[in-house]
């Protein structure tokens, strides 16, 4: 057993922690806008209504901020099955990171920033 | 890499037995998952970043191929879920049960409580596609 920083393994547990989470994040989220409110009635209307509840903005960048982090390090994960060798992975593991922080970043300040009614 | 993925391909072909397809069908709707909600960020951040674009993009989402797909991706984000969360569990709590015989136990579990909470996704969303995405049973 080694004691250092293993980043692998954190990812590892991350995975499984982030997992029990979004089980109720993701449901909820997805419940409620596909289900009781449907694809058909989503408008930008709808969305600056729900925004103007700031409990909802609060919770869509816990989902945006845990459910994209889970899925893009589970991305990285199953790439890392078919891609060998340290330079083509380092590359991979850069351009997976830089897509990551650039969409949730895109994300956030959507959230944070709001609806702007043209 | 094309040897890799190669060999992969004929090991996922090769082998068989519920554990596997689970590993498969995970992977798979994970991957689907993660696409799709790329695409739903991106799209959704048009609200601050271009407004007058949003209802417009999202009439993707009124296309009955679109909606069909949609269905899929419901079933998708469940199995994932209930088989995450049989993972998690297991390597987090009892990874002594990650035997064989219970692994093919609980793999069909698995399969059989995600089809019935899919159940009412696919009634609800099916229904939409009629009314709202094929037009039928009085929709427009």
């Amino acid at each position: 057993m080694e004691n250092k920083f293993n980043f692998e393994g954190l990812a590892w547990k991350w995975m499984r922690y982030s997992a029990f989470l979004l089980i109720p994040l993701v449901w909820i989220h997805a419940i409620i806008q596909a289900l009781i409110v449907g694809g058909h009635n989503l408008s930008l209307d709808y969305v600056a209504m729900r925004w103007a509840i700031w409990g909802w903005r609060v919770y869509d960048i816990f989902l945006l901020a845990f459910a994209f982090s889970h899925g893009m390090n589970g991305l990285r994960q199953v790439l890392m099955d078919f891609v060998k060798g340290s330079r083509p992975r380092r590359l991979l593991n850069g351009l997976i990171f830089f897509a990551w922080l650039l969409l949730t970043a895109l994300g956030a300040t959507a959230v944070i920033g709001g609806v702007r009614m043209p | 890499m094309f040897q890799n993925v190669k060999s992969t391909l004929s090991g996922y072909a090769k082998y068989r037995g519920e554990g596997h397809i689970a590993f498969v069908l995970h992977r798979i709707a994970g991957l689907a998952t993660v696409i799709f909600l790329g695409l739903h960020i991106i799209i959704t951040s048009l609200v601050f970043f271009a407004p007058s674009w949003y209802d417009k993009a999202i009439q993707i989402f009124r296309n009955p191929l679109v909606m069909i797909a949609e269905i899929i991706m419901a079933f998708f984000v469940v199995y994932h879920g209930v088989n995450g969360l049989r993972i998690a569990y297991l390597d987090l709590f009892r990874p002594d049960l990650w035997t064989t015989a219970p692994t093919r136990k609980a793999t069909r579990g698995v399969f059989a409580v995600a089809i019935l909470l899919w159940l009412p996704a696919l009634i609800i969303m099916g229904h939409s596609l009629l009314v709202h995405g094929l037009g039928l049973l009085g929709g427009e």
